[in-house]
C-alpha cells in the first residue's frame, strides 16, 4: 500500500489508542475518592448551594463515572479542557499546560542533541573495537548512564557544579530554574534560549544556556547509554555483512568502508530510536524537572498527581500520548525513506 | 624459464581459525602457481579451503584467522610479509575479486553509481591523466583504451590543471563505459538504481565490472556462476574469456562445479581437506586423473551419452577440520591407502610433464 | 576413522544442555559480565543477611528505646567523627563513641546500617515486580501469539495503550490513586512493566509457530497446551531472561524514584529512595544522605545491567559463532 494510506491507517489507530488512554486515566483520576473534587475549581465560597448544583449539573459532576466521561468528551470537543485546582490558580488546564510546555521542549531538544552527540560515537567505537579496551570502557560508561537514578545524578551535578564550585571560587552553574532574568525579554516561543536569541539579548541567552546545561546533561546521561548500546549492536551486525568484505576487497581505506558503507546501514535503527526517545523525554522528564525546579510540564504533572487534579492530568496524559504515538508514526515513515528496500 | 611467467605462487600456506570448539586447521600447506594470462580452475567440495585460500591471498581474512606459515609470492614479493596498508594498495589496482552472491555483496542502501565510482576514484592519478589526454591531446578515452595504458602512464606528466569536477566527470564516463563492456544495457539507468532493483545476472556483471575497473593483474572469481541460472552462467563465462584475452589478466576460478571448470579453465587444481592434491591442464586432468580423489570425482559425474547406471559416490564424508586425519587427509576414504599415507602428507610434485600430484602412489 | 568427541547425550535436553554450556563458556570469557555477576551475587547475599547483620530496630520510627523513645538528636547530620572536612555551616562534629562510616541522617541513625537494611527491601520489590511482570506478560503474550485472531488484536491494542505512556507517569497515576502502601506500589509498577514482555513473547511465539517441529507435534496428536508449554516456550525463553535481568535494575530505580517523590508509606522506612528523599532538603548540609543511597542503587542496577547486557550479547543468535 502507498505511504499515505499507511499513514492514514495509523492515524485512525491512534484515535483508538487515545480513547483507550483517556478512558484509563479518566477512571483512575475521577474514580477514586482521594483526588481533588473535579468541581472544586468551578466554585468559590460565595456561591449559593443552588449555584453549586448548577455547576455540577452542567459538567455532569453529579452523574456516575461512565456518564461523566461523556460529559467530559463533550466539553473537550467544545474546547473546554476543564479548570485546574488552586495549586495552579484555577486557570484552564490547557492554558496551564501550554504555557509551560515550551520549557520542556527546550530541555528535551537539548538533551536529545547531547545524547546523540555522545552516544553515537560511543556506540560506533564500541563496535569497531569490539571486545577490546575501548569497547569495555564505553560499555561501562553507557551502562552506568543507564543504571543511574535520575534524581541522584541531578543532585550530584548540582552538588558539584553549583555548591562546590561556588565554594571553591570556581565559575558555577545555576542549580534551578530556566532563567535568572525572568521577564527581561519578550516571550515569543516560550523557550528562554530562543527568545533571547530572537531578541538579540546576548546576556539573557547566555544565562538561559547556563541554566540549561545541568538538567539537559542529567537527562542525556541516562539515555545516551541506551543509544550507544543500540548503535553498537547495529554496527556489529553491519560490519559482518558480505558487502563490507567486498568494500574492503576494492582496496578502500578502512575509514571509508566504515563511514560510507557501514554507517548508513547501521544508523537506521538508531535514528528511529532517537525519534521515540524524544517523545519519551517530552513526557517523562518529571524527576529532572523536579530536581532542577525547571518550569516544565513534567513537574506540573507531579503536583497535579499529588493534588489529585484530574483535569490537568487528563490534558497532560492525552497530549503526551498523542505525541508518542505520532512520534512512532513519524519514525516508521522515516524508516521507509531511509531504507530504499522497504516498500509499503 | 617458466619462472618469469608466474604471476602468483603460493608455497606451503597454512591457515588456522580460532573457534570456541577448537582450532580449525583450514589450510594445511597449499601449493599453487598461477601463470600469466591463464584461467586456473580451483575445484573441490565445500569446506576444502578454496575460498580461504582466495581470502588469504587478498588479505581479507576475518579476525579469528591466523596464518601459521607459508609464502604468497606476487610478482616476486611475499604478500604475507607486507603491511596491511601495502596489501590494501595492491587491492586497489592489482588484485581483484568477484564474489558469489551479489545480493549480499552489494551494499543495499547505496546506488550502483556510488559503489562503482569509488573504485575509479581510488586511482586519481590515472583519472587525471585520462582527463589530460582528453583535453590536451584530444584522445577519446574509453575504458578499453585505458587498458593498454598501463605502461605509458608512468612517463606522462603535465602541468595542466585538472579540477575535481573534471576528474569526477571522467570517472562517471568510465563507469558507463565499463558497464557497457560487461554487456549491461542502458548503463546510465543502471547507475542510478539500487542493487535490489537489478536482476541476479545484472548484479553479478556489475560486480565483475567493479573488479575490472582496477585493471588487475590477478582476479579471483569465487563461485560466481553458482547463484545464477544456466543461461546467465554461459554469458558470464564468455565474458571471463573475453577479459582474459583483452586484459592479460590471470584468473583463479573457484567452483565446485566441474563442468564449469571444464568449460573455462586452462588448468585445474583440485583441493581436498586444505591441500591441493592435483594440478594439470584441463584436458589432461579429465582424461587421465592421477590422484585417487580426482579419479573418483571424475567417475561420479554421470555421463550423458552412456546408458543410466547407478550414481557412483565417494564413501565417507568430508573431513572435520578441527581434528583432521593425520598425514594425507584423504587416507580414510582412499581405497589405496598405505601405511605411510597415515604418517606424512605427500608433497605436490610434478609426476608427468605439467601434471602435478600429491600422492605416494605416484612418486613422493 | 575415530574422532575424539566426548560422549554425547541424545535428545532434546541434550541439545539444550550443550547450548547452555556454550553460553556459560562465552559468559565466563567476558570480564564485564563476570564482574557484574560477582557484585550482583554479593548484593543478593547481603540482602538475605541484612536483617541479621544489622538490628532492624535501629530503623524504628518511634525512636530508640534507650533514649526514651526519642531520637538522639546530637547525632543528627553528623559525618564521621574522625574526619575534619568542613561540610558547611551548621554541621557539628560528633563527640560520642560511635563510628559512622557513612554519616548519620536526620534522625541520628547510622546511614551505613540503614542502607544495609534498605537493600533487601528494594531487592525484594524488584524480584517480585520483575518476576510478576515477566510471568504475567509472558503468559498473555504466549496466548496472544499462539491463539491469534481476535485475542491477539485485543491484546495488541491494550499494550499499545500502555506503550503510549512514559512508564513513570503511569506508575505515578496508579500509585496516587490506589494508595501508598508497598503492595499497591508493587501492583502499580507491575502494571506498568508487563507490556514489553507481551510483545517479546508474542514475537517469539509467532516465529516459532511457523517452524517445522510444531507441525510435526500436531501431526503426532499433541494438544495445543502441551505444544505451547512444553515445547515452544522453553525455546523462546532466552530473550525473556535477558529482558528480566535488564529490567531488574530499571525496576529498582523506578521504585525508589516513586519513594523519593513521596509515595512511601512512612518517611522513616529504610529504603534507598526514601533515604535519599530525606536528604533532599538538606542536600548542601549533609550531602552524604543522598550520595550514598543513590550510589548503592547505582551499583546494584549496574551489576544487573552488566549481567543482562552480557547475556544479551551472548544470546544474540547473530553474534554467536
Amino acid at each position: 500500500m502507498k505511504v499515505y494510506e499507511y499513514v492514514i491507517r495509523r492515524l485512525i489507530l491512534m484515535i483508538f489508542v487515545l480513547l483507550g488512554v483517556s478512558i484509563l486515566v479518566f477512571y483512575l483520576a475521577r474514580g477514586f475518592p482521594s483526588g481533588l473534587a473535579p468541581w472544586a475549581p468551578y466554585i468559590h465560597p460565595k456561591m449559593t448551594e443552588e449555584q453549586i448544583q448548577d455547576v455540577k449539573r452542567s459538567h455532569g459532576f453529579d452523574q456516575p463515572i461512565h456518564i461523566q466521561y461523556f460529559y467530559w468528551v463533550r466539553d473537550i470537543l467544545h474546547g473546554d479542557w476543564g479548570l485546574t485546582g488552586i495549586w495552579a490558580q484555577g486557570r484552564p488546564a490547557n492554558e496551564v499546560f501550554f504555557s509551560h510546555f515550551p520549557y520542556t521542549i527546550e530541555l528535551s531538544i537539548t538533551a536529545i542533541i547531547l545524547t546523540v552527540a555522545i552516544g553515537l560515537p560511543l556506540g560506533v567505537i564500541s563496535a569497531l573495537k569490539n571486545n577490546k579496551l575501548p569497547d569495555h570502557v564505553s560499555r561501562i560508561i553507557a551502562l552506568t548512564g543507564y543504571s543511574t537514578p535520575s534524581y541522584w545524578f541531578g543532585f550530584i551535578l548540582q552538588l558539584v557544579f553549583f555548591y562546590y564550585f561556588s565554594l571553591w571560587g570556581l565559575p558555577y552553574l545555576p542549580s534551578s530554574g530556566a532563567s535568572g532574568m525572568e521577564g527581561a525579554v519578550a516571550r515569543v516561543t516560550g523557550m528562554p534560549v530562543l527568545d533571547g536569541l530572537l531578541a538579540g539579548n546576548l546576556e539573557y541567552t547566555i544565562d538561559a544556556v547556563r541554566h540549561l546545561i545541568l538538567p539537559a546533561f542529567s537527562l542525556a546521561f541516562i539515555s545516551l547509554g541506551f543509544l550507544a548500546r543500540i548503535v553498537r549492536a547495529s554496527m556489529l551486525e553491519v560490519m559482518r555483512q558480505d558487502y563490507i568484505t567486498l568494500a574492503r576487497s576494492k582496496g578502500l581505506k578502512e575509514r571509508v568502508v566504515v563511514y560510507r558503507h557501514a554507517l548508513k546501514n547501521a544508523l537506521i535503527p538508531a535514528v528511529t530510536l532517537t525519534g521515540i526517545f524524544f517523545a519519551l523525554l517530552l513526557g517523562g522528564a518529571m524527576i529532572t524537572e523536579y530536581v532542577f525546579a525547571w518550569p516544565g510540564v513534567g513537574q506540573l504533572s507531579l503536583r497535579a498527581v499529588f493534588q489529585g487534579d484530574s483535569n490537568f492530568l487528563l490534558v497532560y496524559t492525552l497530549i503526551i500520548a498523542a505525541i508518542i504515538v505520532i512520534a512512532n508514526l513519524v519514525v516508521d515513515v522515516a524508516y521507509i525513506f531511509l531504507d530504499p528496500r522497504i516498500k509499503y | 624459464m617458466r619462472e618469469k611467467n608466474y604471476v602468483l605462487e603460493v608455497k606451503d600456506l597454512k591457515v588456522n581459525f580460532h573457534t570456541y570448539r577448537g582450532e580449525v586447521k583450514a589450510l594445511n600447506g597449499v601449493d599453487l602457481k598461477l601463470y600469466k594470462r591463464e584461467i586456473l580452475g580451483l575445484v573441490g567440495e565445500s569446506g576444502c579451503g578454496k575460498s580461504v585460500t582466495a581470502l588469504t591471498i587478498l588479505g581479507l581474512l576475518p579476525e579469528n584467522a591466523y596464518i601459521i606459515g607459508g609464502e604468497i609470492l606476487f610478482k616476486g614479493e611475499d604478500l604475507l610479509k607486507k603491511s596491511k596498508e601495502d596489501v590494501r594498495i595492491l587491492r586497489t589496482n592489482e588484485l581483484a575479486t568477484v564474489f558469489q552472491d551479489p545480493l549480499t555483496y552489494l551494499n543495499p542502501v547505496l546506488r550502483i553509481e556510488t559503489q562503482l565510482i569509488e573504485v575509479f576514484m581510488l586511482n586519481k592519478k590515472l583519472l587525471r591523466q585520462a582527463v589530460i589526454a582528453k583535453k590536451a591531446h584530444g584522445k577519446n578515452v574509453t575504458f578499453s583504451s585505458l587498458l593498454s595504458w598501463k605502461n605509458e602512464l608512468a612517463s606522462e606528466s603535465s602541468d595542466l590543471k585538472v579540477s575535481r569536477a573534471e576528474i569526477k566527470k571522467m570517472a562517471k564516463h568510465l563507469c558507463e563505459d565499463i558497464l557497457g563492456l560487461v554487456k549491461l544495457p542502458d548503463p546510465k539507468r543502471i547507475l542510478r538504481q539500487y542493487p535490489f532493483e537489478l536482476s541476479g545476472g545484472m548484479r553479478q556483471r556489475t560486480m565483475i565490472a567493479m573488479a575490472l575497473a582496477r585493471r588487475p593483474a590477478f582476479f579471483v572469481a569465487d563461485e560466481i556462476t553458482t547463484a545464477v541460472d544456466v543461461t546467465i552462467q554461459a554469458q558470464i563465462l564468455h565474458l571471463m574469456r573475453e577479459l582474459r584475452d583483452k586484459m592479460d589478466a590471470s584468473t583463479i576460478m573457484i567452483t565446485h562445479d566441474l563442468s564449469v571448470a571444464a568449460e573455462i579453465a586452462d588448468r585445474i587444481a583440485v583441493m581436498y581437506g586444505g591441500n591441493v592434491v592435483e594440478v594439470a591442464p584441463t584436458v589432461k586432468i579429465f582424461r587421465n586423473p592421477l590422484h585417487p580423489y580426482t579419479t573418483m570425482l571424475m567417475k561420479s559425474i554421470p555421463n550423458v551419452k552412456k546408458p543410466v547406471e547407478t550414481l557412483k559416490s565417494i564413501s565417507g564424508t568430508v573431513p572435520e577440520m578441527i581434528n583432521p586425519p593425520s598425514g594425507c587427509r584423504f587416507h580414510p576414504r582412499c581405497p589405496f591407502a598405505m601405511d605411510k599415507c597415515r604418517k606424512k602428507r605427500p608433497n605436490l610434485i610434478e609426476a608427468i610433464e605439467k601434471h602435478e600430484v600429491a600422492c605416494y602412489l605416484i612418486g613422493g | 576413522m575415530t574422532s575424539n568427541s566426548t560422549k554425547v547425550r541424545t535428545g532434546e535436553w541434550a541439545a539444550r544442555w550443550a547450548d547452555l554450556k556454550y553460553t556459560l563458556y562465552l559468559l565466563r570469557k567476558n570480564p564485564l559480565v563476570m564482574t557484574g555477576s560477582i557484585i550482583a551475587i554479593f548484593f543478593i547475599v547481603l540482602s538475605l543477611l541484612a536483617n541479621v547483620i544489622v538490628d532492624p530496630n535501629l530503623a524504628n520510627p518511634t525512636g530508640y528505646p534507650e533514649f526514651g523513645g526519642q531520637y538522639p538528636f546530637e547525632r543528627k547530620f553528623v559525618w564521621n567523627k574522625d574526619s575534619i572536612i568542613n561540610w558547611g555551616p551548621g554541621i557539628r562534629l560528633y563527640e560520642g563513641p560511635e563510628q559512622f562510616y557513612l554519616g548519620t541522617d536526620n534522625w541520628g541513625r547510622d546511614l551505613l546500617k540503614m542502607t544495609i537494611l534498605a537493600i533487601p527491601v528494594d531487592m525484594e520489590n524488584a524480584v517480585i515486580i520483575t518476576v510478576g511482570a515477566a510471568v504475567f506478560g509472558t503468559l498473555i503474550g504466549a496466548l496472544a501469539g499462539y491463539i491469534g485472531g481476535v485475542v491477539d488484536e485485543a491484546v495488541l491494542r491494550t499494550t499499545d495503550i500502555f506503550f503510549a505512556f512514559p512508564a513513570l507517569v503511569l506508575a505515578l497515576v496508579f500509585a496516587a490513586m490506589i494508595g501508598r502502601s508497598i503492595p499497591t506500589l508493587r501492583l502499580a509498577l507491575l502494571l506498568v512493566w508487563w507490556p514489553p514482555y507481551v510483545r517479546l513473547m508474542r514475537g517469539q511465539i509467532l516465529g516459532e509457530k511457523e517452524k517445522g517441529y510444531v507441525e510435526a507435534l500436531r501431526a503426532l496428536g499433541a494438544g495445543h497446551l502441551r505444544i505451547l508449554f512444553r515445547h515452544i516456550m522453553p525455546n523462546s525463553i532466552y530473550p525473556i531472561l535477558v529482558q528480566a535481568t535488564l529490567d531488574f535494575g530499571g525496576v529498582i530505580l523506578t521504585f525508589s524514584a516513586l519513594m523519593f517523590l513521596g509515595f512511601s508509606p512512612s518517611p522513616s522506612l529504610p529504603e534507598l529512595g526514601n533515604l535519599a528523599a530525606a536528604g533532599y532538603e538538606h542536600i548542601f548540609e549533609a550531602p552524604w544522605l543522598i550520595v550514598f543511597p543513590g550510589l548503592t542503587m547505582l551499583i546494584i542496577a549496574l551489576a544487573f545491567n552488566l549481567v543482562g547486557d552480557g547475556l544479551r550479547d551472548v544470546l544474540d543468535p547473530k553474534l554467536r559463532r
